[in-house]
C-alpha cells in the first residue's frame, strides 16, 4: 500500500519546438491532442484504482508546455485527478511558457489547486532568446510573473546559461534582472546539447532529427567552454546566495521555505507516479516509464499493458547519486539502515577517492560535494556505479 | 626416380612486383606440372597475408619434368628481413633465374640476391620479363645487367610470363645451363633444411635438399645443429601439392613431416641427417635466426593477456625467426617483448596476431639492440628503452649500423640524398647501373632504417627508389634516453633511446601530442620530456572544469545513468599512470608517430 506519493502529470504540446530539448514534446496542433487528453485522463483513473486512491502529496504539470491547456482541457483533468486520488497536496506546480498565460487559463489551474508557477524565462537578453531559438519576448516573462504573483502564486524561474555569444556581464545582468523581480525560486542550467542520434524525437513532422543536430553542432560550437560556463555557475552561486537564495540542488536556488517539495520527492528517491506519454515512474523501489511516442502512449494506455520497467536500475547507486545532488548531501548512517553495510562501505570508498582531489567533503556519517564537486559531479558520480 | 646428371635446381631472383609469381605459373604449366585448367592465379602463394604484401615469405619448392630432366624450383622470400632465408634456399640450388621487370629495371634487393647467387657459385640465367609491355626499352635493362653483374648480350632470355614468350626457351637454358647437382651417393644423409613451416596435421614440415646420402620414409632423423631426433612421418615432392614418396636421393628436393612440434627444433639452415648412420659434420653456413628489431606487444585491454600469450605461442610454432618473453610495463600492464628479423617481420606478426587472433594490440615503438659498455667493463644488451641503465654507469652506448644500398632514378638522387643526411647516414659510394639511375651506399644506424625511413624514401623518389641492407657493426653513439613523465610519473612505454642532439626537438613533438592526446583531469596534469632527470620540454593538461548533468529529475534518472555507465566505460579503456588516466589511443597515437619524433 502506497501512502503518499508525488504525481508529475506530463502534457507534451508545444506551440513550437525548442532545438535544445529533448524533453517528449508535440505540436500543440496535432490531431492526437484529444485523444491524448482523454488516454490521459483513463491511465490517471486506472492508476488510481491499481494504487488503491493513494494521497497525493506533491502535484506537478510538466511538459511540454501544459501551460497552453484550454479551461475545458483542465477542468476535465481535475476532474479524472480527484476520482483516482485523494488530492490534498502541499504543493501544486504548473510549468509555464511566459506568452502562454492569460487570466482565462490561470482561473481554471486556480480551480485545481495551483500553487507554484514555474516559468521558462530562460534569459531576459532577446539575443539570448533567440539564440536558444525561444519564440517569447523578455516583456513576456516580467508580464507572466506579474500574473503569477497576482494570483498569490509562488514563482520559480527558469534560467539556461552558457548559450552562444552570452558573456559573463551578460549572464550578470539577466541574474540582476531576475532577483529584482525576487522569485521564490530559480534554476539555473547550463545549456547541454545532446549529439546523439538517439536523442531524436518522435512526434514532431518536418526535418526531423538531422535539422536539430546541425542546430546543436552549430550552438554547441559557438558555446562558452567549459571554463567558461564553470565561471558563469559560480557567478550564479555567489550571486544568488548574496541576494539570499540557498544554494539546495545542483541547479536549483529557493528562499527559506521555498524549495520545490516535488521535486525533493526525485532526490530524495520517494515514491512517484508519472502519468502521460514520456512519463516516468518510481515506485517500492522500481523505475518505469512510458513510451515517448504518442501512438505508443496510447495504445499502451488502451491495450491495459504494462509500463516498461528499467531493469538495469541499481536502486544503491541511484539513491546515493540523487542525495549527493542535494546540498543536504548523502547521510551514510541511514544509507547503511536502507542498503546494507557492504553497499555504504563501497560509497564511501568511492567517495574518499573524490575527497582527495576536493569534489566531496565526508564528515562522519554525512558526505556533500563541494563547490567544485558540483561541477564535476559527473566524476563523483561515475565512480559509484556497481 | 632421376639420375644425378638429369636434376636441375633453381631458383628465381627478383624484386616485388617484378612477375616472379606470374613466370613460376607459367613455368608449371608450360612443363604441364599443372594442367591449363587448374592453374589457379599465384600457386606458389600461400598465406592471405603474403598476398596482401605482395611477398612470398615461405619458401617451398616444386617439382616439373621438362625433356627428360626434373627441374626443381626452389622459391625464395622476397623481402630484405628475410636475406638469411633466402641465402638458405639458394644454397639448396646450382642456379638462378635472375628476372628483371622490362619496364622497372634491377632494384637494389634483387642486386643484392643476385651477388649473393654469384658468391655462392649459382649459376645465374638473366631474365628480362615483361616484355609484351608498351613503352618499354629493353636495352636500357641489358646495359644495367651488363653494367652491375657483367652479363653478355647473348646471355640474357626475354619473356613474358604473362603471355608465355619465351618460357620454353627459359626452360631449355635451365637444362643446359644450371649444372646438374654434386653429391656422395654413399655417403651418410646431408640434407639442408631451407624452409620449414607448422601443419596442423603433420607437425614441423622441413624442406629439404639432399646433398649427400639418401633418405627413406621409414627413417628416423636427426637435426644437427638443435640435436633433434624424431621418427619421420612423411616424404614427399610438391607438384605442386604434396605427394608422398619413399625415398629423397641426392641432388633432390623434397619435403619432410618431421613429427616435431616446433619449427624451432628444425630450423632454416640446419643439417637432417640419419640417426642410425649420422653424417660427421654438418653442411656449412647454419646461423641462428638473428632479431635486429624489438617491440612490446601489449593487449590494449590487459583481460586479453592470456589469449595474446596463446596467440604468440602458436605463432612462434609456425616461425622460428620469432623471439619473445613477457615483459611488465608500469603504464601498459603484461606483455610480451619480441624480437623481429626486421620492419616488415615486425608488422607481419602483429597483423596475424591482430587478424587470425582478433587481438586489439598496442605495439611499442621499435628498438634496435644496443650494447652498452658499462664501467664495470661489461657489454649489456638493450632492447628496450625502459631498461637502459643509469647514464653515470655508462661508459659507451653502441648501436647496429647496416650497409645500405639505395638504387634511385639519377632525377631524384637530390632528394634521397636530402633524406639520407636527416638520417645521420653516411655516404659511402655511389655509381650508376645505367645511366638513368644511381646506386647510393651508404653507412646507417639501423635505428634510423626502422623509424620511416622506408616510407619516406619511397616518398623522396616518388616510388621509384628499392632499397637493400644488411647488418655492418656495431658503433659507439651519443645516445640518450629520453623519457615521459605524466605528473612525475614516468611513462615506461614510451622511453625512447635518441641522438643526443635530436632529443629536444623529439621531446617536444611528444609532449606537445600528448597535450592534445590526454583528456582533461580533475586536476592539472604536467607532461614532461626528461633526459636524466632534467626536464627538457614540458606542457600542462589544465584541469577539468565542468562535468555535471545538471537537470537532474523523474525522468532524467534513467538517461543520467546510461550517460554514466558510457563514461564508465570510457575510464575501463584508461590506463593509469600514477593517478593520471590516459586512454589507450593516446599510447596508440604517440607510438605510431615515429616519424616526426
Amino acid at each position: 500500500m502506497i501512502r503518499g506519493i508525488g504525481l508529475y502529470v506530463h502534457i507534451p504540446f508545444c506551440a513550437s519546438r525548442c532545438p535544445y530539448c529533448d524533453f517528449a514534446t508535440a505540436p500543440a496542433t496535432t490531431a492526437l491532442r484529444d485523444r491524448y487528453m482523454e488516454t490521459l485522463s483513463s491511465e490517471i483513473v486506472r492508476e488510481g484504482e491499481l494504487l488503491g486512491h493513494p494521497r497525493v502529496r506533491t502535484l506537478f504539470f510538466g511538459g511540454g508546455t501544459p501551460s497552453l491547456l484550454e479551461p475545458e482541457e483542465i477542468a476535465r483533468l481535475g476532474d479524472a485527478l480527484r476520482s483516482a486520488f485523494v488530492l490534498r497536496p502541499r504543493e501544486v506546480t504548473l510549468e509555464a511558457n511566459p506568452a502562454t498565460l492569460d487570466r482565462a487559463r490561470l482561473e481554471a489551474w486556480l480551480a485545481l489547486g495551483l500553487t507554484r508557477l514555474s516559468l521558462g524565462a530562460q534569459s531576459f537578453d532577446p539575443a539570448g532568446l533567440r539564440a536558444l531559438g525561444r519564440t517569447h519576448q523578455p516583456d513576456d516573462s516580467l508580464s507572466a510573473f506579474e500574473v503569477a504573483r497576482a494570483a498569490g502564486l509562488d514563482v520559480n524561474l527558469d534560467l539556461i546559461f552558457g548559450w552562444p555569444g552570452q558573456t559573463i556581464a551578460g549572464w550578470e545582468r539577466d541574474l540582476g534582472i531576475a532577483t529584482a523581480l525576487g522569485p521564490d525560486h530559480l534554476s539555473c542550467y547550463p545549456l547541454e546539447l545532446r549529439l546523439d542520434p538517439d536523442g531524436s524525437i518522435p512526434n514532431w513532422p518536418g526535418g526531423g532529427w538531422p535539422v536539430l543536430e546541425r542546430w546543436r553542432r552549430a550552438a554547441s560550437a559557438a558555446q562558452p567552454d567549459d571554463a567558461g560556463i564553470a565561471r558563469m555557475y559560480r557567478v550564479a552561486e555567489r550571486s544568488l546566495g548574496h541576494a539570499g537564495y540557498r544554494h539546495y540542488e545542483i541547479a536549483n536556488w529557493a528562499r527559506p521555505g521555498k524549495r520545490s517539495l516535488h521535486n525533493l520527492g526525485y532526490w530524495r528517491d520517494r515514491d512517484w507516479l508519472g502519468v502521460g506519454a514520456g512519463a516516468h515512474t518510481h515506485l517500492a523501489g522500481a523505475r518505469s516509464a512510458n513510451p515517448v511516442d504518442l501512438r505508443a502512449y496510447i495504445s499502451r494506455i488502451e491495450s491495459g499493458s504494462p509500463r516498461a520497467v528499467d531493469d538495469d536500475s541499481d536502486p544503491p547507486s541511484e539513491a546515493a547519486m540523487l542525495a549527493l545532488r542535494l546540498d543536504s548531501g548523502l547521510d551514510l548512517g541511514r544509507y547503511a539502515a536502507r542498503f546494507g553495510d557492504l553497499a555504504a562501505a563501497r560509497v564511501r570508498g568511492a567517495l574518499r577517492e573524490v575527497e582527495q582531489v576536493h569534489l566531496v567533503q565526508l564528515k562522519g556519517r554525512s558526505a556533500r560535494l563541494t563547490a567544485r564537486g558540483r561541477l564535476l559531479a559527473s566524476e563523483v558520480f561515475v565512480r559509484l556505479l556497481p | 626416380m632421376a639420375e644425378l646428371a638429369q636434376i636441375r635446381n633453381f631458383s628465381v631472383i627478383a624484386h616485388v612486383d617484378h612477375g616472379k609469381t606470374t613466370l613460376s605459373d607459367r613455368l608449371l604449366e608450360t612443363t604441364g606440372t599443372v594442367p591449363l585448367r587448374e592453374m589457379r592465379d599465384q600457386l606458389l602463394d600461400s598465406m592471405e597475408l603474403e598476398r596482401e604484401h605482395g611477398i612470398t615469405i615461405k619458401a617451398r619448392a616444386v617439382r616439373m619434368a621438362w625433356r627428360e630432366h626434373e627441374l626443381n624450383l626452389i622459391d625464395t622470400p622476397g623481402h630484405v628481413d628475410f636475406t638469411y632465408e633466402v641465402s638458405r634456399s639458394l644454397a639448396a640450388c646450382e642456379g638462378a633465374v635472375l628476372l628483371v621487370d622490362a619496364s622497372q629495371g634491377i632494384e637494389a634487393q634483387t642486386l643484392a640476391n643476385a651477388y649473393l647467387a654469384v658468391e655462392q657459385g649459382l649459376e645465374v640465367i638473366p631474365v628480362i620479363n615483361k616484355i609484351d609491355l608498351p613503352n618499354i626499352d629493353i636495352d636500357v635493362v641489358r646495359e644495367e645487367l651488363r653494367t652491375t653483374l657483367g652479363f653478355r648480350d647473348d646471355e640474357i632470355l626475354l619473356v613474358s610470363g604473362k603471355t608465355g614468350a619465351g618460357v620454353n626457351e627459359l626452360l631449355d637454358a635451365i637444362v643446359e645451363r644450371v649444372p646438374p647437382p654434386v653429391g656422395d651417393v654413399a655417403a651418410p644423409l646431408r640434407a639442408l633444411i631451407f624452409d620449414s613451416h607448422y601443419d596442423a596435421y603433420k607437425g614441423v614440415v622441413a624442406h629439404v635438399r639432399v646433398v649427400d646420402g639418401s633418405l627413406a620414409s621409414h627413417d628416423r632423423i636427426r637435426l644437427m645443429a638443435t640435436e633433434r631426433e624424431s621418427e619421420l612421418l612423411e616424404l614427399g615432392v610438391f607438384v605442386p601439392d604434396p605427394r608422398p614418396i619413399a625415398r629423397l636421393e641426392t641432388g633432390e628436393t623434397g619435403y619432410v613431416a618431421t613429427g616435431l612440434k616446433a619449427v624451432a627444433d628444425c630450423r632454416v639452415g640446419d643439417t637432417l641427417t640419419l640417426a642410425a648412420r649420422p653424417a660427421r659434420a654438418p653442411l656449412p653456413g647454419y646461423r641462428p635466426a638473428k632479431p635486429m628489431v624489438f617491440a612490446g606487444f601489449y593487449p590494449s585491454n590487459a583481460q586479453d593477456y592470456p589469449l595474446l600469450k596463446d596467440a604468440m605461442e602458436k605463432l612462434r610454432l609456425n616461425d622460428a625467426s620469432l623471439i619473445y618473453e613477457p615483459e611488465t610495463s608500469q603504464a601498459l600492464g603484461f606483455g610480451f617483448r619480441a624480437g623481429f628479423l626486421g620492419l616488415l617481420h615486425l608488422e607481419i606478426v602483429q597483423e596475424r596476431l591482430e587478424r587470425e587472433y582478433d587481438l586489439d594490440l598496442i605495439a611499442t615503438s621499435p628498438s634496435v639492440e644496443y650494447r652498452v659498455i658499462t664501467q664495470k667493463g661489461a657489454e649489456v644488451p638493450i632492447d628496450n628503452p625502459a631498461l637502459l641503465p643509469d647514464p653515470g654507469t655508462i661508459v659507451e652506448i653502441r648501436e647496429p649500423w647496416m650497409k645500405v644500398t639505395v638504387i634511385v632514378p639519377t632525377t631524384h638522387v637530390g632528394p634521397v640524398m636530402e633524406l639520407a643526411q636527416t638520417k645521420r647516414a653516411s655516404l659511402v659510394d655511389m655509381s650508376y647501373v645505367d645511366p638513368t639511375r644511381a646506386m647510393l651506399k651508404y653507412d646507417m644506424a639501423l635505428s634510423e632504417v626502422i623509424v620511416d625511413f622506408y616510407d619516406q624514401l619511397k616518398s623522396s623518389s616518388r616510388g621509384y627508389a628499392s632499397l637493400d641492407y644488411e647488418f655492418a657493426e656495431y658503433r659507439p653513439a651519443d645516445l640518450v634516453r629520453l623519457d615521459i613523465l605524466v605528473s612525475g610519473t614516468l611513462v615506461d612505454a614510451l622511453s625512447i633511446i635518441t641522438h643526443r642532439e635530436r632529443a629536444q626537438q623529439s621531446g617536444r613533438v611528444l609532449v606537445n601530442k600528448l597535450r592534445g592526446l590526454i583528456p582533461k583531469q580533475m586536476f592539472d596534469v604536467r607532461i614532461q620530456a626528461a633526459i636524466g632527470g632534467k626536464v627538457i620540454a614540458s606542457e600542462t593538461v589544465k584541469a577539468k572544469r565542468k562535468d555535471v548533468l545538471a537537470k537532474c529529475y523523474g525522468g532524467d534518472i534513467t538517461r543520467k545513468r546510461k550517460l554514466l555507465e558510457k563514461q564508465k566505460e570510457g575510464k575501463k579503456r584508461m590506463k593509469m599512470v600514477g593517478s593520471v588516466e590516459i586512454p589507450q589511443e593516446a599510447f596508440l597515437a604517440v607510438l605510431r608517430i615515429g616519424d616526426d619524433t
